[in-house]
């Protein structure tokens, strides 16, 4: 085994865990709602910019911000459809709802995209950097790069912003925000737009790593969980440690045990963690920290 | 009506017998058949994840799990073993109570999203062992299962045809009904609300809420499982597709679109939403379209289910009942 | 000088209990009037009412008035943009946001809202201790230094009308004579204030004008010299060794 090599696609893969789980983390701390929906949130992601390759001929560069565009109005589509219940904070209604919303959406793309496996090509894909030992593409060194531009952007507006500041405010007690003059439903619209614009970001730097399929949404979300669960729920520092510590933990099972059990053995992991800290499953406590 | 029990019970019998002559007052073909067939299977189905969701109120990812490993344990041992059906349904209930007891124990702490998000998890888990596992047919499935043959002593019963299964099916949804309704009046089902509906009452009475929980997931298992028994029969076939979020979305949109706590809700809407399948289907995407925006419409529209459209008086819903100058207070 | 409140036949209620029914209440501009009523009497219901907040879900009926503007029909959250800020019981503050995060986020909601907006180096001047703790968060805070930054946080806000729920409650007998004498201080500089204590020997001293709750009904109201000697007043807050 080629440990160096195994150790950057850690990383790699850590930072594309870490990138699709940051949506669902400001929404998970902010708005406390898991969102079912993450996986086909995603794969709609791939497949619109799939799409707009295919069909349209724009280039890659270009249909990347048109799929995050697609995917901030979708986010705010599910942001208008369950406000009520995200006010009321139904928490069990809410996440019935999401995983109605990520039906939807599957099957809408199933309509719109059919059943073949497609493959999301960025000109990025093809250049490979490094030397003999250690190498990876150009798309790897993006993401990566986009990854911590990403969480340092979010980790600055939610600390240093007024804006970031509304966010804590309705994340730690919506009613106490609303004496403070601030209209609640608006941060919502920016949590769930972000929600649905970072994942489809994330879509579109990862995707081009594997074929598509429009059913990948069912087990994409199971990463996201355990990024999120073990970062501690909502903590945005945290979930982007948790998301690199999974990419190098899977990339060594999967060269040392079996690929094909990876998934499992993140659950195994996942139950670990749980049996000794129980806490960290626990609701909110240290969101953007 | 309690009152008059003799009544009542002839009542249900009327009901019971009126339900099982369905198919022929409807035309009595193939296709109807199949239908009701399939309606009884996944609403028997629904079932199980109904005293969780409804009386617990707690929502289980992992009913797809408890349904296939059913399915799964059936095909192994009729195919594999050459087992009876009676031995395949033995293993389907003793196969989804280990399960139901593994999930329950590591569920044990977990709550609200937790517990629906660890569930999720464990569902996928088991899709992927299925998919992987060469035991279990990898992403093959298992093939070839033979019509079922119920054996009693000297009669024998064997179901090939759309028709003959029916009977059995039909049986089937009595019993979980039976069990369903049992349940809620039984001290676990007591006991279940009472720790969803007023946790710190429950502690007061000595309840032990986990133990609760965990006895509750102990009887809806294999209520899901004896559907999966009974499907993968139907089918002839059982694979990884068991394990499809449409499954789950059914059983949850079957369970809500009624309204809660309903002993027919269940069988009502997974009738309605099968019936669209059946009868009037868009393609399985389509389908799958169909279902997702019936679920967000129902929760967004009127989320205690379409009953409470005329049932204005108050349904025991998931809130407490607040208590005498709660919230007044200063 | 502003923040007039009248209120007209208020009903609040839970479910089908009515919690708080009022047929009459006024506060003259620049003046404290305070409400005093035992546990339960529905004090903070009503002065929420007034906020039109909560955080169960109460209905609402009658009319109220600053400054003539019908408030009947204005969310929460517009009141405090329009002057009718609530500092409310026990949570009043961020616990996530730091002193300062806390006293800058309602400001900019708040451009016109009728009343004097503290400069931020003004609130220091008054409460030097938040200057101390200006880079603390709420979580860090003692009761005391909380319920200084929930009153402070409010005066940000420009309000015509300040309603204050029982800050007293949790804080040493030192601390409520020095934070309602820094209310006193605030109305004497022109602001308009409604109190609800249960804290009636400390609220007596710096009160102008004084209701008296029960079950949810006014029973008594008037000047604080005239309702020093009511028998009521004498019997339930100052007598029998409360005092």
């Amino acid at each position: 085994m080629n440990v160096a090599q195994q150790f950057a696609n850690g990383i790699i893969i850590g930072h594309a865990y870490a990138l699709v789980a940051v949506g669902w983390t400001l929404l998970l701390g902010a708005a406390r709602l898991v969102n079912f929906g993450h996986g086909q949130m995603y794969m709609m992601g791939a497949f619109v910019a799939w799409w707009l390759m295919s069909a349209t001929g724009l280039p890659y560069a270009a249909a990347v911000p048109l799929a995050v565009l697609v995917g901030a109005l979708l986010g705010a589509l599910m942001q208008r459809l369950f406000l009520r219940l995200t006010l009321s904070q139904d928490l069990v209604n809410l996440m019935i709802a999401t995983l109605g919303f990520g039906q939807i959406l599957q099957g809408a793309a199933g309509l719109a995209f059919g059943a073949k496996p497609e493959r999301l090509t960025s000109p990025l894909q093809a250049i490979t950097l490094g030397g003999a030992r250690v190498s990876c593409s150009a798309q790897d060194v993006l993401l990566v790069g986009a990854t911590i531009v990403v969480f340092l952007g979010l980790h600055w507006v939610l600390r240093r912003s007024r804006f970031g500041a509304a966010v804590r405010m309705v994340a730690e007690d919506p009613p106490l925000a609303a004496l403070y003059g601030l209209r609640v439903a608006p941060v919502y619209l920016a949590i769930f737009a972000f929600e649905g614009a970072a994942v489809a970001f994330a879509a579109t730097l990862v995707a081009p790593r594997t074929p598509i399929l429009t059913s990948i949404g069912f087990e994409q979300v199971v990463m996201t969980f355990v990024v999120v669960v073990l970062g501690g729920i909502g903590s945005v520092g945290g979930s982007y440690v948790a998301g690199l510590l999974l990419g190098l933990y899977t990339a060594f099972f999967s060269a040392l045990v079996s690929p094909a059990y990876t998934t499992a053995s993140v659950f195994a992991l996942l139950i670990v963690v749980m049996v000794v800290r129980p806490g960290k499953l626990a609701a909110s406590g240290g969101f953007a920290r | 009506m309690s009152r008059f029990p003799a009544a009542r019970l002839a009542g249900v019998a009327a009901l019971a017998l009126l339900g099982f002559l369905l198919p022929r007052l409807l035309g009595g073909s193939a296709h109807v058949y199949d239908t009701l067939t399939t309606i009884a299977i996944f609403s028997a189905m629904s079932y199980g994840l109904d005293i969780i969701l409804s009386d617990l109120g707690e929502i289980s990812l992992a009913h797809t799990a408890f349904f296939a490993t059913g399915a799964y344990a059936a095909a192994i041992l009729v195919v594999n073993y050459g087992e009876s059906a009676w031995v395949g349904l033995a293993g389907a209930v003793i196969a989804a109570l280990a399960l139901a007891l593994v999930l329950g124990l590591i569920t044990l702490r977990t709550r609200e999203f937790a517990f629906s998000l660890v569930t999720y998890a464990a569902a996928v888990v088991c899709m992927n062992i299925a998919a992987n596992w060469d035991f279990l047919g990898g992403s093959d499935g298992i093939v070839g299962i033979p019509p079922l043959a119920l054996t009693l002593g000297r009669f024998s019963f064997v179901a090939g045809r759309p028709a003959q299964f029916w009977p059995v099916a039909y049986l089937l949804l009595l019993f979980v009904l039976y069990v369903v309704a049992r349940f809620r009046r039984s001290r676990l089902g007591q006991a279940a609300l009472m720790v969803h509906m007023n946790p710190r009452l429950a502690a007061m009475c000595g309840l032990d809420a986990n133990q609760v929980r965990l006895h509750v997931f102990l009887v809806s298992a294999p209520i899901s499982a004896l559907a999966g028994w009974l499907y993968a029969f139907q089918r002839a076939y059982v694979g990884t597709d068991l394990f499809d979020t449409y499954f789950l979305v059914l059983m949850l949109t079957g369970v809500i679109l009624a309204g809660r706590r309903l002993l027919l809700g269940p069988l009502f809407g997974t009738a309605l939403l099968l019936g669209q399948k059946n009868f009037a289907s868009l393609g399985a995407y389509g389908d799958a379209l169909v279902l997702g925006t019936v679920l967000v419409g129902v929760l967004c529209l009127c989320p205690r289910g379409l009953a409470s459209l005329w049932r204005r008086r108050a349904i025991p819903g998931p809130e407490a009942p607040s208590l005498p100058g709660g919230p007044v207070s200063g | 000088m502003s923040g007039r409140l009248e209120i007209r036949d208020l009903r609040v209620a839970y479910d089908r209990a009515i919690a708080v029914s009022v047929d009459h209440l006024g506060v003259a501009p620049g003046t404290l009037a305070t409400v005093i009523g035992a546990n339960g009497a529905g004090k903070s219901t009503l002065i929420n009412a007034i906020a039109n907040w909560s955080r169960a879900a109460p209905r609402l009926s009658g009319a109220i008035t600053v400054d003539g503007e019908d408030f009947s029909r204005v969310s929460a959250c517009d009141r405090a943009r329009r002057g009718v800020v609530l500092v409310p019981e026990g949570r009043g503050v961020f616990m996530g946001l730091t002193v300062e995060e806390n006293l800058r986020a309602g400001v900019g909601a708040a451009r016109g809202a009728g009343g004097r907006a503290y400069a931020l180096a003004e609130i220091y001047d008054l409460f030097p201790r938040l200057y101390e703790r200006r880079r603390n968060v709420g979580a860090a805070l003692s009761g005391g230094e909380r319920q200084m930054l929930a009153i402070a946080r409010a005066l940000r806000m420009a309000p015509r009308l300040l309603l204050l729920d029982e800050p007293s409650i949790g804080l040493a007998p030192r601390l409520v004579a020095l934070l309602l004498a820094t209310i006193r201080t605030l109305v004497d500089g022109g602001l308009t204030v409604l109190l609800v204590e249960q804290n009636v020997v400390a609220a007596l001293e710096v009160t102008d004008v004084l209701y008296l709750l029960e079950r949810g009904r006014l029973i008594a109201g008037g000047t604080v010299a005239a309702m020093r000697d009511d028998p009521r007043i004498i019997a339930s807050y100052l007598g029998g060794g409360h005092g």
